[in-house]
């Protein structure tokens, strides 16, 4: 069961992770913590993915957010709990869950969707299982494209961040 | 000051700070992350809490 002083104070974003990884979800991870993972020293406060959309992975992904007490995030106080036909259109479901935030997105900047992105990730070892992220190069191009204030002011730290990358 | 501003690249990013996070593995960034993201919302809440609090004490007055 939500309540507000929950919603505001956790975050275990790793768990989050676990979650997913264990339920056996397919997905990649994208904005500020697939930054983080990759040595930009940014903080972020939500877990943002792209999802495959067959319905065996929605299924799975659906099965998981029950289990982590997931609802979609409003700036008002109503609890709208989600449906399994809320992850196949190409819209954003932005949650809170027991564990912290999770933004769960069909398409990010440019439409791009799970199919168009899987390329361009690298696999990261997380507690002994794999987890594929949008690569630096890759999420630096997404948000020199965008037009979200917030993405462009995290730019610089990630251009530093690939450059000294690059040097190694 | 000077030897500070050395250490940021032309954006004013702090290179050492940039290095220091690159030698850690994605699995301690993350949870470095997890650990600033809780102080981050333990200091939300307790600002909410404080502005909470004197708006009390002023509707008491």
């Amino acid at each position: 069961m939500h309540s507000n002083s929950k919603k505001t104070t956790v975050a275990d974003l790793s768990a989050i992770l676990e979650g997913l990884i264990k339920a056996d979800v397919k997905f990649i991870l994208v904005g500020g913590l697939a930054a983080v993972v990759q040595g930009a020293p940014v903080t972020t406060l939500d877990v943002d993915i792209v999802h495959d959309r067959s319905s065996e992975n929605i299924a799975k992904l659906f099965k998981f957010l029950k289990s982590i007490d997931t609802i979609f995030r409003r700036p008002d106080d109503k609890i709208i709990t989600p449906k399994a036909d809320d992850f196949s259109g190409l819209k954003h479901a932005l949650f809170t869950t027991r564990l912290g935030p999770l933004d769960v997105l069909a398409v990010i900047e440019e439409g791009k969707a799970y199919e168009d992105l899987i390329n361009h990730t690298i696999e990261i070892e997380f507690r002994g299982h794999r987890i594929h992220v949008l690569d630096l190069e890759m999420l630096i191009k997404l948000k020199r494209a965008s037009n979200d204030p917030k993405h462009k002011q995290q730019l610089p730290v990630l251009e530093e961040t690939l450059r000294q990358l690059e040097e190694k | 000051m000077t030897e500070k501003n050395e250490t940021k690249n032309s954006s004013g990013v702090d290179k050492g700070l940039v290095a220091m996070f690159l030698k850690m593995s994605p699995e301690e960034r993350l949870l470095a992350n997890d650990n600033a993201a809780r102080a981050i919302l333990e200091l939300r809440n307790a600002f909410k809490q404080q502005k909470d609090n004197s708006r009390g004490s002023k509707r008491n007055t």
